[in-house]
């Protein structure tokens, strides 16, 4: 009889957790619902994924292989657009619809990879930072606000000028990810050591101190996944950044010449600006498109997750 | 015996603030100039640039050239010397022989003719429209006004004005495309129409990112701030509408844009290089990608740094201006 009650009782608790476990997952699917409503969003989604499916599937799409001057040899050399060229052909005998295909892939591969980087090292400092009370944090808090005062994008342009020259060649765009990515983390760890200054008092994290876990299990166990809402909606947006700077250090020149990427595109066409306005307009619409998408996409992220706007 | 009156304690508040804020500039501005000093001393030595410039120098000025450039000193001596040399305010000579310090002057001028103005156009048209935009929430102006903006903050800047050169420039004929380098500095006489031609297009796009950036903010920051209670309560009591909103809800939700108008200085003048290219217009971003690409050590050392002191001294006085609008905030 005895035994029946606690089989009873052991019975509800294994309901309560799968209950308990049902609700949790459930906060995702709230947020979709609530996503789901915001045409904006949506439409932000729509557009990233779009971007993101041309950058995978390029080699095939594109009518040309990247930076190919083939249209020179066949006399199309600064056509205007037309049905074999859908956005014209460069002075140089490039094809820019091809060039913009391509275009995708290099600047989404810089613009997430260098928000992964960021992201990355962004939560590490910032978490640090924010657990521990000691000299160590405020070190690492006046490192992040050093990396906030600084002039980024002369920095970048410099290092990324002297690194193809002199130190490392044959990176390409990856070097251009990697500066982005190295001086781009400060927006990350202030969101990250905000986040952990308002969590680390919780009973569940004084909880798991007390049962003797250590500080990293502490930190990267129980408070980063509490911390990640504000920080996939601030890496969102900051693709979309990423990928601007990236258009605007091809622009000036010290990018990588050899992958396709808009802003060399653009850079490109200034000089026959004057009676081939396709070669500067098209590219600079992608990126318009793009980095548009990825923004109403983080707005829209951030209004979904957002707990307080909740209903 | 001093008096200890409130305004006394403020003052004494924001003095040690200013002091402590000018304490943090140092490592700022150490790391910075040690960090553009060693990279760009890794690209090679000043004098082989300067020797592809003059093919037969005699062996007396290329000794001269060394000791003035210290080449035969390690990397580190070569600081000390560039950092003493600084603070008798010269930043050495560049490649081309002329003095630093009086180059920077006049671009730190040109540079700041573009983006004060454009800062102050973006608020004063940017804070009506947010305040509107947020009071009728989801309308079709709302919505446009919205759109708007939100193609502002998602476009390069350079290539907007790119495309206005296109329009305004090369098929309409209006206006210049570029070539303000070779006006010189006068404000008045046949000289001042001219520059203001050139000023227009880059004024204008300049002035719409950030609009853009700065609608967006305000009316984020609106819509929170009305609902809150205590607007709730104000209307209650039968205060004025224009009242509610202009003196009651802006006061609180302006306080976290001035921040981010201090940020938004910062980041469009370090993304100056961008816009001042396009338009060709020669202030500090333009001759940084120039003496980037010429490889011009103490040129490239001298705008970086230039460049981290105007941003530090922007977030101070954007510091300074949060605490006096917002009382509850006390420097120090």
């Amino acid at each position: 009889m005895q035994q029946e009650t606690e089989l009873e009782s052991v019975k509800t608790a294994k309901r309560d957790t799968t209950e308990t476990r049902r609700r949790g997952a459930g906060q995702w699917a709230v947020a979709w619902r609530r996503f789901r409503r915001n045409k904006a969003g949506l439409a932000g989604l729509f557009i990233v994924l779009f971007f993101t499916f041309i950058a995978l599937t390029s080699p095939w799409l594109a009518p040309y292989p990247p930076r190919s001057f083939q249209s020179l040899y066949e006399g199309e050399a600064g056509q205007p657009p037309s049905s074999k060229h859908p956005f014209g052909t460069s002075r140089a005998g490039i094809d820019i619809y091809s060039e913009v295909l391509h275009g995708a892939r290099g600047d989404l591969y810089v613009g997430v990879g260098a928000t992964v980087v960021a992201v990355a090292i962004g939560i590490v400092i910032g978490a640090v930072a924010g657990y521990s009370r000691g000299a160590g944090g405020e070190i690492l808090l006046m490192l992040s606000q050093v990396f906030y005062t600084i002039p980024l994008l002369p920095l970048i342009l410099l290092f990324a000028r002297v690194f193809q020259i002199m130190v490392v060649r044959g990176f390409g765009l990856t070097l251009i990810l990697l500066l982005l990515g190295f001086f781009g983390w400060s927006t990350i760890s202030f969101i990250a050591r905000g986040e952990i200054l308002s969590v680390r008092e919780l009973d569940f994290v004084q909880a798991s101190r007390s049962l003797g876990a250590s500080r990293w299990r502490i930190i990267f166990r129980h408070i980063v996944p509490n911390i990640l809402t504000p920080i996939i909606v601030t890496a969102t947006l900051l693709i979309a950044g990423n990928i601007l700077t990236e258009v605007v250090i091809s622009f000036l020149g010290f990018g990588d010449a050899n992958t396709s990427t808009w802003g060399i595109t653009i850079q490109e066409g200034i000089m026959y600006m004057r009676t081939e306005w396709w070669t500067p307009v098209f590219p600079g619409l992608a990126t318009l498109f793009a980095v548009l998408g990825f923004n109403l996409l983080g707005d829209g992220l951030s209004d979904a997750l957002n707990p307080r706007l909740r209903d | 015996m001093i008096k200890t009156t409130k305004a006394n304690i403020v003052v004494a508040g924001i003095t040690t603030y200013i002091i402590r804020r000018l304490l943090f500039m140092i490592p700022v501005f150490l790391g910075v100039s040690i960090l553009t000093f060693a990279i760009s001393n890794a690209a090679g030595d000043p004098i082989a640039l300067i020797r592809q410039g003059i093919r037969s120098a005699p062996p007396q000025v290329l000794e001269a050239l060394k000791a003035y450039y210290h080449v035969n000193d390690p990397i580190y001596i070569r600081y000390l010397y560039w950092l003493w040399d600084l603070l008798h305010l010269d930043l050495g000579r560049s490649v081309s022989g002329t003095l630093v310090i009086d180059r920077m002057g006049p671009w730190v001028l040109t540079t700041l003719e573009l983006q004060v103005p454009a800062l102050i156009l973006a608020v004063l048209i940017g804070l009506p429209i947010g305040v509107f935009s947020a009071r009728h929430q989801y309308s079709k102006s709302d919505v446009s006004i919205t759109t708007f903006a939100l193609f502002g903050y998602s476009m390069p800047t350079f290539w907007l004005g790119l495309m206005m050169i296109i329009v305004f420039s090369l098929y309409l004929g209006w206006l210049p495309p570029a070539g303000a380098a070779g006006i010189t500095r006068i404000w008045w006489g046949s000289e001042f129409g001219d520059r203001i031609a050139h000023l227009i297009m880059p004024l204008a796009v300049l002035t719409y990112v950030q609009l853009a950036t700065f609608v967006r903010l305000i009316r984020g920051n609106m819509l929170q701030v009305l609902r809150e209670d205590y607007v709730l309560s104000s209307r209650a009591c039968g205060l004025r509408e224009r009242t509610v909103i202009y003196k009651h809800a802006l006061r609180n939700a302006i306080t976290p844009i001035v921040t981010i108008l201090g940020l938004g200085f910062g980041s469009s003048l370090s993304g100056a290089p961008a816009l001042e290219t396009a338009f060709s217009w020669p202030g500090l971003g333009y001759q940084f990608v120039r003496a980037t690409f010429a490889l011009d050590i103490p040129l490239i050392v001298g705008i970086t740094v230039v460049i981290t002191i105007m941003l530090m001294v922007a977030n101070i006085i954007t510091d300074l201006f949060y605490g006096m609008i917002d009382p509850r905030v006390r420097l120090g």
